[in-house]
Formats: structure tokens, sequence, C-alpha cells
């Protein structure tokens, strides 16, 4: 057996992450903590007991998040005729308090709630230099924090360390 | 902005976070993290430069 039939073999070993528990996805993750893990970003993890792991996810998604707002970019909000922007609106919702913070201070609480579905305002300056890298920004820290959620349902569940 | 610093700083996040996503260790989180990283920041340079003959 060479060493490139070792490293083979190496390659074949699961994910570190992922338990190989026998008991995976018979139980269901409590809704409080998956919605509290959507509302602020790290909260599940944090709850969950992965401290390290709750405060990465933290900073990198309010780092993403204000990075996008900082170069303008634009709270994905829906637009009739556009089916796209209910992906970005999707996508940008994921911030959790972020992004609803960001909505009601471009809105005010009363815009946000009389303005839904298709009235809102999202912000951002579509002539800006760095408008479309800041809606990448936005979109990337919403969707991050989406996976985040699935984590800790996961990891709640008892699939995942 | 200057673009090659917010793709760096972009493709920083996204690893990071990746890492610590589908990693537990210490060293596989290391080892994922400079995977991504280089493979998002070297890849992204390669393509820009073989789309430059192109208008």
């Amino acid at each position: 057996m060479t060493a490139g039939g070792g490293s083979k073999e190496k390659r074949k070993k699961p994910v570190d992450t992922v338990k190989d528990g026998s008991s995976a996805g018979k139980r269901r993750a409590p809704l409080t903590l998956l919605l509290g893990a959507w509302f602020l970003p790290g909260l599940g993890h944090w709850v969950l007991g992965k401290r390290k792991r709750a405060a990465v996810f933290a900073v990198v998604i309010v780092c993403a998040f204000v990075t996008g707002v900082l170069l303008q970019g634009e709270i994905g909000t829906p637009r009739p005729q556009n089916p796209f922007s209910w992906l970005a609106a999707f996508a940008c919702l994921g911030n959790g308090i972020l992004s609803i913070g960001r909505l009601v201070w471009l809105n005010g609480l009363g815009g946000l709630l009389s303005g839904l579905p298709f009235g809102l305002q999202g912000g951002g300056s579509p002539s800006a230099a760095g408008f479309a890298y800041g809606n990448t920004f936005l979109y990337t820290a919403g969707l991050m924090n989406l996976l985040a959620v699935l984590d800790v349902s996961d990891i709640a569940r008892g699939d995942k360390d | 902005m200057d673009h090659l610093f917010l793709m760096i700083w972009h493709a920083l996040l996204v690893s990071v976070f990746f890492a610590f996503l589908w990693r537990t260790s210490a060293v596989g989180r290391r080892g994922l993290f400079l995977k991504t990283f280089l493979i998002m920041v070297v890849g992204s340079a390669v393509l820009g430069w073989l789309m430059f003959p192109f208008p």
C-alpha cells in the first residue's frame, strides 16, 4: 500500500462535525430557539452552549451587514412585477433584527407596518459605486444567518456537535 | 472603496463563517478557512485575469 492509498482512505472519513447518532432526526428543535437564533445572530448557539461559535457568527454577520449598509446597499424589499425581489427580500430578512431595525430606521415603525408588502423603502443608493457590493454583503449576511439557524436546529436535535 | 479590498474582506468573512459552521476542531477550522479563502481570492484573481481580454 502506497502513501497515496493511505491519503485516499483518510479523505473518505466523514466530516468531523457530523455525529453518527442513531436518534438523528427524531426530535424537533424548539421553535422559540430557532426564532431567537434568526432574530439575534449567534443567540441560538449561545443558548446551546456553543459560545465561541456564537460569538464568531455574530461578529461575522454583523460585520457583513454593516459593510453592506456603509456601501449604500439596499435592504431587499418585495416589488410588484419583480419576482426576484422576493428572493432578495428573503435573503435580507435572514438578518433578523439587523434587517428589521434598518427598515424601521428608514421607514419608521408606522411606515413599516403600513408599507407592507410593496411600499417599503430599502435605503441605499443605486448610483453609489458600492451599491452592488453592498447588496452582496447584505444578502450574504442574511443567508449566513439562515444557515446558522439550520445549524442550531441540527445541534438541538442531536444531529451535530 | 477599493474593489480588491472588498473582495478579500468578503472572502474572509465567508471563509471564517464556513470554517466554524462545518468544522469543530481548531486544526479542521484552520485548514478549511485557508482552503476556502485562498480558493475565493486566488480564483477570483485568475478569473478576472482570464476575462481581461474580453470587452
